[in-house]
């Protein structure tokens, strides 16, 4: 759907308050979550909406540009 | 080992999910009810306030196991402070208080000994109930039926069942592995923060502060919570403002009307969750499947209360199921819209009402004309001639 780059969430975890607010927003396929019900940080997503930012009530999600996925040779795709 | 088979698998033990298998257990059916959690309620993302009425009419008695404190009214602010009074216990005295003969109208619940008490209802009624449980996929089967993917302490278990009901919150996947259209518009989704306070003063009402300066899209409250305690919190709309709930809260709590108030409180817990402030969900069935409680958007968009939806759709799907099960009535391809059908004269057509309401309002660009207006529809709402009390 959009033309954003892939990133990669970060999520300060000293200030999250597991309040789930992140993953109810994100319209990410089922699954697209971490062991402490919030939005996985280790994956990239390729939506890169970045509503789950928005939403969190601590403000305590960032993100970086998702490294270039690895090829079956282990060599960066471009 | 052959699979374990159930009529019902229910899928989260919220209010929702262990209504639903209170009475499908207690009307005989074969009931599983999961949960992925270790103490149910647990981090708590609720405050807890739900009508007698709510609880009275799905069974559920009011017990101080899970009461915080009983509530006797409502007290709605607008953005400078003044107020609309509805106190139940001068309105209707002969009715409403605690004295003897008197009854409270409503409770401020702990989400935590109530999810644990509702689960000990259904796991009574016969249900069986199984924490550290996550539901990770289902697939229908050739014979009507389906198997129900479970992951219990790290083992994968698999579980035939007629029917899986989806009771697994806001952050509800189930519908999503059904590829049903779940997704929250940004704009109908509250991000909300909440303190458990000590040092603030509450008078049995549960109290509502509207107005864009405290909470741009959605309103701020302070809630008793018993032994002394208070709750106070709001939420956001996140595109109507560019700061979080964090901020507001701490705004509201140190320069609003009732920064006095608030001066001298001390915080002992922190919460927080979303609150979808939306219409349910258009597709509430598919395969084998139905959705109930936040996973179908059962929540009252004005108010953002989802409990007594909660509990209420947890009756309304299990006596649906009872009778789906007993006539051997197909599950397949639409079948279960039946179910969306009834929950919506129910319900449902109520809640469409709300949203359309809601709506209005919010698309009102104007500022001090929106907040005129959330503050009377929210002060009417809550009187006792509205026609939405039951909701
Ligand atoms: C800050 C805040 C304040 C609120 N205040 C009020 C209020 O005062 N009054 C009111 O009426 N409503 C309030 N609400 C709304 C209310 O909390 C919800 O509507 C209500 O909890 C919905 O109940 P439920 O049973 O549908 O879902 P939940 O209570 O969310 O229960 C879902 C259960 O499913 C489990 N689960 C999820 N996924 C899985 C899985 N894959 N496998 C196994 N288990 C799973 C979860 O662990 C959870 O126990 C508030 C909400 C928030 C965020
Ligand atoms: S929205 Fe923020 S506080 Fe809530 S679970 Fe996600 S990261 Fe944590």
């Amino acid at each position: 759907m959009s033309k954003q780059q892939p990133v990669l969430f970060n999520i300060g975890w000293n200030a999250c308050i597991n309040c789930g607010a992140c993953v109810a927003i994100c319209p990410q396929e089922a699954g697209f979550v971490s062991p402490f019900d919030t939005i996985a940080v280790d994956r990239p997503c390729d939506i890169a909406c970045l509503l789950c930012e928005q939403i969190c009530p601590v403000d305590t999600i960032t993100h970086v540009p998702a490294p270039a996925p690895a090829t079956q040779n282990g060599a960066g795709v471009r | 080992m052959p699979q374990p088979e159930y009529d019902v698998v229910i899928i989260g033990a919220g209010p929702a999910g262990s209504t639903t298998a209170r009475f499908t257990a207690a009307a005989g059916l074969r009931t599983l009810l999961v949960d992925k959690r270790q103490e149910l309620g647990a981090p708590i993302q609720c405050s807890g306030a739900i009508s007698r009425h709510a609880l009275e009419d799905v069974g559920i008695v009011p017990d101080d196991e899970f009461i915080h404190e009983a509530i006797y009214g409502f007290a709605i602010y607008d953005q400078t402070g003044e107020r609309h009074v509805h106190d139940y216990r001068s309105l209707k005295p002969d009715e409403y208080g605690s004295g003897p003969g008197r009854k409270p109208l409503g409770y401020v619940v702990d989400r935590r000994r109530f999810d644990r008490y509702l689960l000990t209802q259904a796991e009574r009624a016969g249900a069986d109930t199984w924490l550290k449980t996550e539901g990770r996929g289902y697939t229908p089967t050739d014979d009507g039926g389906c198997t129900v993917h479970l992951r219990r302490y790290n083992q994968d278990i698999d579980v035939r069942a007629r029917l899986l009901v989806g009771a697994d919150g806001l952050q509800s996947q189930v519908g999503k592995w059904a590829g049903l259209q779940t997704h929250i518009k940004i704009t109908e989704l509250a991000g909300c923060l909440q303190f458990i306070v000590d040092r603030v003063e509450t008078e049995g009402l549960l109290e509502i502060v509207t107005g864009h300066e405290w909470a741009p899209g959605g309103y701020a409250w302070v809630f008793p919570k018993g032994h002394g305690y208070a709750e106070i919190g709001l939420g956001v709309i996140a595109t109507m403002t560019d700061k979080p709930a964090r901020w507001h809260l701490d705004k509201f709590m140190t320069q609003s009307f009732f920064r006095e108030r608030f001066a001298d409180c001390r915080i002992l817990e922190v919460q927080g969750g979303g609150v979808p402030l939306a219409a349910p969900l258009r597709t509430q069935y598919a395969d084998n499947l139905i959705l109930v409680g936040d996973a179908a958007r059962h929540v009252n968009p004005i108010t953002g209360g989802g409990l007594h939806t909660a509990v209420a759709g947890g009756k309304i799907a299990a006596g649906f199921i009872t009778g789906h099960l007993e006539d051997g009535m197909p599950l397949r391809d639409g079948a279960l819209r039946a179910y969306q059908d009834v929950w919506l004269d129910a319900l449902g057509d109520k809640m469409w009402k709300l949203y359309g309401i809601k709506t209005d309002i919010f698309h009102n660009m104007n500022i001090r004309e929106r907040d005129e207006q959330l503050y009377a529809t929210m002060a009417d709402y809550f009187s006792p001639t509205s026609e939405f009390k039951k909701i």
